[in-house]
């Protein structure tokens, strides 16, 4: 496809290019996935941290695996005081690859304080060691835990969302066809940022990101080679794999997608979101202008970040029966 | 296309499904144009009116009309203490390009100026079928023009104006962004589409699956095209400035801010449009709401949605003009 590559810079206000502009821009090097993911966490412990808000308690815990597998670890964000018997389950990004807990740490503990509700996280397994569906059954068995936790955590069963960015909003799409189709575990929500749903990486915005500041079209292609063992675009994926490629997506459960317009998703969300409406299921879809992939985690004080971290909190308390406080 | 058709009222929260079940089930009749004026306007009477803002001065004009065409009524909506100069929004009505008038907005429109300290404008556009393409966008351009660069009677500072309508008026001021990009005279600062009717090829998903007459069916929509375009809909050569979702070429255009519920049988062409703006670099912001039909917000004022709905609207519109929401327009 020719396609002229998007200058993202040109297209972002005074507060976004600042930031973006002083991005390192040397490729990913995918053939080094330790030093990859080394220099992600580099990258983290250079950047300032703001405290975590001292409302919310924050644990850890071992839960039984999938069937042969180890057991994941999955941390909890639970508000000190006025838990309601709502829950988030999130799943972080990295494009299933890079990523861990620590990097939603603030976004998560944020979430809990903010709508007074249990948020999780799960460490699941990354690729290319643990390639599909090893990430996403552990996703599911994290799940599977929580709604069986339900009432000793006080939470309604009803009242569990999924959630997740990125490579995480893969795996919560993919979580909750996975769990519509074993019939077992109905998740009341799907919260999707800028999901990655498509491993042919076809569509025009996914060859007009091409700027390595960002999740650029290099990167999208190795993450998603190593997540479906260098079989990405073959004809045979399953929709468990690249929610894209789904063709039965009724009986799902409502979904909110929100995606900047500068993000190499673009096209493959709003598909996503068409398509679920069109199978009845109740969507909700922002786009918002002059946003890139990650860019309100990374210019989170930006007024549009703002603005995007609101319309969330918002359609997660709605969607939960709880309305986001200050 | 085989589609299902979608059950509209199932899917509607509380506050939506009273209003909506209330709609008479009668299809419009299209063949008796000014039968079905009086019919539409009747049925809208019905519903419970928005109330009118405080202190905001409503009055009518008239402003010189297209070349060879006859003066156009502008209705105008005057916050107290609009500044010097002012930004403004200039408002175009739906109605499938054959309904509605300039004040069937009222409270929306007054609600916009109150809220901004904006002046609002809304325009009397001659209606098809009786003037087909090209008059009633012409008659947009002549209002627009006329706000922008006249500069007589209000003051308004012409790089913040925006251009902003529904169903029908969200193709007239696409249309009208169109027509003013490719003419240069003036350009809206931001275009606001809502739920705009863009395709006259309906051929679309969801165009195929809302059939329902309470809303903006198919029907509808097929003969209001038809009548913008004199039979003519889905044939070959028509315009990008009477059809925009057959525009080659959308570089160049203002901002858009566009926003259509997922129970809108436009919904696809929305979604495709504001995909086509950003695949040709303008800067666009979309938001799909469930459990909104055509034009629910504007009629169902009261409901959280559409409060919801109009504060995003609102707050584009500051951002746009870069002007702050008064306190009591707040979530």
């Amino acid at each position: 496809m020719e396609v002229k590559p998007i200058d993202i810079s040109a297209r972002l206000d005074a507060e976004h290019r600042a930031v973006f502009d002083a991005l390192p821009r040397e490729p990913s090097d995918w053939s080094d996935i330790p030093a990859l993911r080394a220099r992600f966490k580099a990258d983290r412990a250079a950047a300032p941290q703001p405290p975590l808000p001292a409302t919310v308690e924050i644990c850890d815990r071992r839960l039984p695996g999938p069937a042969g597998a180890p057991d994941p670890r999955l941390r909890l964000y639970s508000p000190r005081t006025g838990r309601g018997p709502a829950a988030l389950y999130w799943i972080h990004g990295g494009g299933t690859v890079i990523g861990d807990l620590e990097m939603n740490d603030h976004y998560c503990a944020n979430i809990a304080d903010r709508l007074g509700i249990l948020v999780t996280s799960i460490d699941y397994r990354l690729a290319p060691e643990h390639p599909f569906p090893a990430g996403l059954e552990d996703c599911y068995a994290g799940l599977e835990w929580l709604f069986a936790s339900a009432d000793g955590l006080g939470i309604d069963s009803g009242r569990i969302a999924v959630g997740g960015g990125s490579a995480g909003g893969l795996l919560a799409a993919a979580l909750a066809i996975l769990a519509r189709d074993r019939g077992r575990l109905r998740p009341c929500f799907q919260l999707l940022v800028y999901p990655m749903l498509d491993d042919r990486n076809a569509t025009r915005s996914s060859h007009a990101i091409t700027d390595p500041r960002v999740w650029d079209r290099a990167s999208s292609l190795a993450a998603w080679d190593a997540y479906l063992e260098g079989r990405a675009g073959a004809a045979d994926i399953p929709a468990h794999a690249a929610p894209a490629r789904a063709t039965e997506l009724a009986g799902l459960p409502p979904a909110f997608i929100n995606v900047g317009d500068l993000d190499l998703f673009l096209d493959e969300d709003i598909a996503y979101a068409q398509a679920l409406s069109a199978a009845g299921v109740p969507v909700e879809l922002h786009v918002y202008p002059g946003a890139y992939h990650g860019s309100p985690g990374a210019v989170p004080d930006a007024e549009l970040s703002r603005r995007w971290i609101a319309d969330e909190l918002d359609a997660l308390g709605r969607a939960l029966g709880v309305p986001a406080g200050d | 296309m085989d589609i299902e058709a979608i059950d509209i009222s199932s899917r509607l929260d509380e506050e939506h499904r009273r209003v909506f079940d209330s709609l008479p089930m009668t299809a419009r009749d299209w063949s008796d144009i000014p039968a079905l004026r009086e019919w539409t306007a009747a049925e809208r009477a019905k519903l419970p009116a928005a109330p009118m803002p405080q202190d905001v001065e409503v009055s009518n004009r008239l402003v010189p009309g297209p070349p060879g065409g006859p003066d156009l009524g502008l209705r105008a909506y005057r916050p107290r203490g609009l500044p010097e100069p002012a930004a403004a929004v200039y408002w175009i009505h739906g109605g499938g390009t054959v309904l509605g008038q300039a004040d069937m907005n009222d409270p929306y429109c007054a609600n916009i100026a109150a809220a901004l300290g904006v002046l609002v404008t809304s325009v009397e556009y001659r209606r098809a079928p009786e003037h087909p393409f090209p008059i009633p966008l012409e008659d947009c351009y002549a209002g627009f023009k006329w706000l922008a660069l006249s500069g007589a009677e209000f003051s308004i500072d012409r790089d913040r104006i925006a251009v902003a309508g529904i169903s029908a008026g969200g193709l007239l001021s696409a249309g009208l962004s169109l027509l003013a990009r490719d003419r240069g005279e003036f350009l809206p600062c931001l275009q606001l589409l809502n739920a705009p009717m863009l395709n006259d090829r309906a051929d679309t998903r969801s165009s195929h699956a809302v059939l329902d007459p309470r809303t903006w069916d198919r029907d509808s929509n097929l003969a209001a095209w038809n009548a913008y375009l004199e039979g003519n809909a889905g044939g070959a050569g028509i315009s990008s400035y009477a059809a925009p979702a057959r525009a080659a070429e959308l570089a160049g255009l203002p901002p858009a801010y566009v926003n259509v519920g997922d129970l809108d049988g436009l919904l696809d062409e929305v979604i495709a449009y504001a995909q086509a703006m950003s695949h040709a670099g303008v800067p666009v912001e979309l938001h799909v709401y469930p459990g909104a039909y055509h034009g629910s917000a504007i009629s169902i004022p009261d409901a959280a949605l559409s409060r919801r709905w109009i504060a995003d609207e609102l707050a584009a519109l500051g951002r746009a003009l870069g002007v702050q929401r008064a306190p009591e327009a707040a979530r």
